[in-house]
């Protein structure tokens, strides 16, 4: 099946799966402001109720399965905000089914082997897949992109530091949220919580980050992680070390009302830094800061997020005008993100036996 | 105006801790004389260098009245402590970032210390960074890094060392409530030298950021909670200045300071270090 380009004298369809807070929150205020662009034309979840009531905010058919919002023909892009684990069969039905463009929330897969196969049925079908890692979309990393020139060569020092409040608050600044997932109580004497919280802590934060982090580490396949600690109600601090490049991740999950979620890349003679604001309200770029001494740079704000990048770059592919990522990039995003999921989980769970603060676990 | 206190420095000392211009910036209390007259002079100074506190002793032993001791490295303190406590000797530490006034402000001002410990029974994780010119000593960094940490947390336990290279460190702990905490150096020119201490708690935190003494741009401490976010009053003091003007109210008071004391608890900490 061969992908064509859109038409331009009308907006692209856009079908979503899965209508939870993230698409609540998160996608449909950005469509909104792309309204020229992309309007939502179908929206899919297993829950009749949130799937119709979503759809009717935005004069949008709404169904309950897969293959009724892949056969509406007002469908050109399918965005996939379904569980992690139904992630990469969605994919493929959607390049299957002839979509113009796919837009699938990290991870895209839960394995190399599922990347591998999603890769290739893109390839084949021709259409083209982006991975919600919005911070690779927001216009600060572009800007930063566009200027950093051989610094990605020369970092020795890489950190990604997230403090951020539960998602509702800003769930509630974005949208009206329907349906939100209760929280339940958390054991946090049960190691295998704590592996659970360090696992999602990667899969689902720090993922985020990942694929800027590993475009400043070109030995990303050779990475080790050498402490793991789990903090409180949930983040991690996880060091990590590749043979060039010394990475800290650091997160933070409480009740502030003061998110920070920043990117370093440190070289002998300069630095990178990026502000990144927060996921949800529309608040713009990042802010892009190099520094070399006592000189700086800055670039941004702008006026968009990610997010919202995202959809635009979506909207080119869809229309042919933009190429299409790289689909062995996105497999490397994956298996980099996975290895460090793996050994952080093997790292806490080495260290909950009775020597747990020498393998430097504080679960 | 003459000084009412004379002083004298080693050359080393002179450069590591800008005597000339700290010592200037108290024109009414110290006054410097050349280092041929230390042996009458009321206030020596030295730079920490591996065998300080030996110098140190001959100091409190020749009847000098202060010693200021530049950036010292860990070394056991226990005799000087004593000998400087039976001879009334003033010995006041100056360390790079934790003799910056807005770590430990006295005279019961509002600082990092008070707002940090008033936090750290809800912390949830204490992340800092410690920025340094490439080629420093790593020893160095770290010690002046845990010096700072120990200033405004008091404890921190089952400390070890994650990594060090020739980029830097990680050291990670536990804070008294059991929170992780971690201490990262990086040596880079890319930003200018100091010391960032992050204290994140249930609903907030504290932020510490601590320059270099080269100058008396001002360390901020900023405390965050369902308040809002408060910024403490920025005192553009160095650390230099600060250490010397614990000394001249010490020496004024007849009173001695507890810098050996808490020195004491930094070397122990980091022969613990050593041995990870």
């Amino acid at each position: 099946m061969s992908h064509h380009a859109a038409p331009t004298d009308r907006p692209l369809g856009a079908g979503i799966l899965g209508a939870g807070p993230v698409t609540q929150a998160i996608h449909l205020p950005a469509l909104a402001r792309l309204r020229n662009l992309l309007e939502v034309r179908h929206i899919m979840d297993v829950d009749p109720a949130v799937a119709s009531s979503v759809a009717a905010r935005v004069g949008a058919a709404s169904s309950t399965s897969l293959d009724q919002l892949l056969g509406d023909p007002g469908v050109d892009i399918v965005a996939i905000c379904s569980p992690h684990q139904f992630h990469a069969e969605q994919v493929i039905a959607a390049c299957r089914a002839g979509k113009k463009a796919v837009l699938c929330e990290k991870p895209f897969a839960m394995d190399a082997g599922e990347a591998g196969r999603i890769s290739a049925v893109s390839a084949e079908t021709g259409v083209p897949i982006v991975v919600g890692a919005m911070h690779s979309f927001d216009p600060g990393w572009l800007a930063a992109e566009q200027h950093w020139g051989d610094l990605p060569a020369r970092v020795h020092t890489i950190r990604s530091s997230i403090v951020l409040p539960p998602n509702a608050r800003f769930e509630d600044f974005a949208t009206e949220i329907i349906t939100r997932p209760v929280a339940g109580n958390v054991d946090h004497s049960d190691i295998e919580v704590i592996k659970g919280a360090l696992r999602g802590g990667i899969m689902g934060l720090a993922i985020h980050d990942l694929p800027l982090v590993r475009r400043f580490t070109p030995d990303f396949s050779d990475v080790e992680v050498l402490h793991v600690s789990h903090v409180r109600p949930f983040g991690y601090a996880v060091s990590l070390r590749t043979p060039t490049r010394s990475i800290e991740l650091r997160a933070v999950m409480n009740s502030t009302w003061k998110p920070e979620w920043t990117f370093e890349a440190i070289a002998d003679d300069e630095a990178l830094r990026i502000d990144f604001t927060p996921s949800y309200v529309q608040a713009g770029s990042a802010v892009a800061t190099f520094s070399g001494g006592s000189e700086t740079k800055t670039f941004g704000p702008y006026g968009h997020n990610g997010y919202e990048g995202e959809w635009r770059e979506l909207a080119e592919l869809a229309r042919g005008t933009r190429q299409a990522p790289s689909a062995q990039a996105l497999i490397d995003d994956l298996t980099f993100a996975l290895d460090i999921a793996r050994a952080t989980v093997a790292a806490a769970a080495a260290g909950h036996a009775p020597a747990a603060h020498r393998a430097g676990v504080s679960a | 105006m003459s000084g009412q206190y004379t002083v004298s420095a080693t050359q080393a000392a002179l450069k590591a801790g800008a005597v000339t211009q700290t010592v200037a910036s108290l024109p009414a209390t110290f006054r410097t004389v050349a280092e041929a007259h230390a042996g009458t002079a009321d206030v020596l100074v030295m730079a920490g260098g591996a065998g300080w506190t030996a110098d140190a002793l001959a100091a409190v032993a020749g009847g000098t009245r202060g010693i200021v001791v530049v950036n010292p490295v860990p070394e056991d303190t226990t005799k000087l402590a004593a000998a400087a406590k039976n001879a009334g000797t003033a010995v006041v530490l100056d360390l790079r970032w934790a003799s910056n006034p807005a770590l430990v402000a006295g005279n019961g001002q509002p600082d990092a210390r008070g707002a940090v410990r008033s936090a750290m029974g809800s912390a949830a994780l204490l992340d800092s960074v410690a920025a340094s010119m490439p080629g420093t000593e790593l020893p160095e960094l770290l010690t002046a890094h845990l010096a700072a940490l120990l200033a405004v947390s008091g404890q921190l336990g089952d400390v070890r060392v994650i990594r060090s290279d020739a980029t830097g460190y990680t050291v990670g702990g536990r804070l008294p409530n059991g929170a992780p905490f971690t201490a990262q150096g990086v040596l880079t020119a890319a930003r200018p030298a100091g010391v960032g201490i992050h204290l994140y708690t249930a609903d907030g935190g504290v932020d510490v950021r601590v320059p270099d003494p080269d100058a008396a741009w001002p360390a901020e401490v900023r405390v965050t909670g369902a308040h809002g976010q408060l910024l403490l009053p920025t005192l553009y003091e160095s650390a230099h200045r600060s250490a010397w003007r614990r000394l001249k109210d010490h020496l004024g008071a007849g009173t001695l300071p507890d810098d050996l004391a808490g020195f004491a608890r930094l070397a122990d900490l980091y022969s613990t270090l050593a041995a990870t």
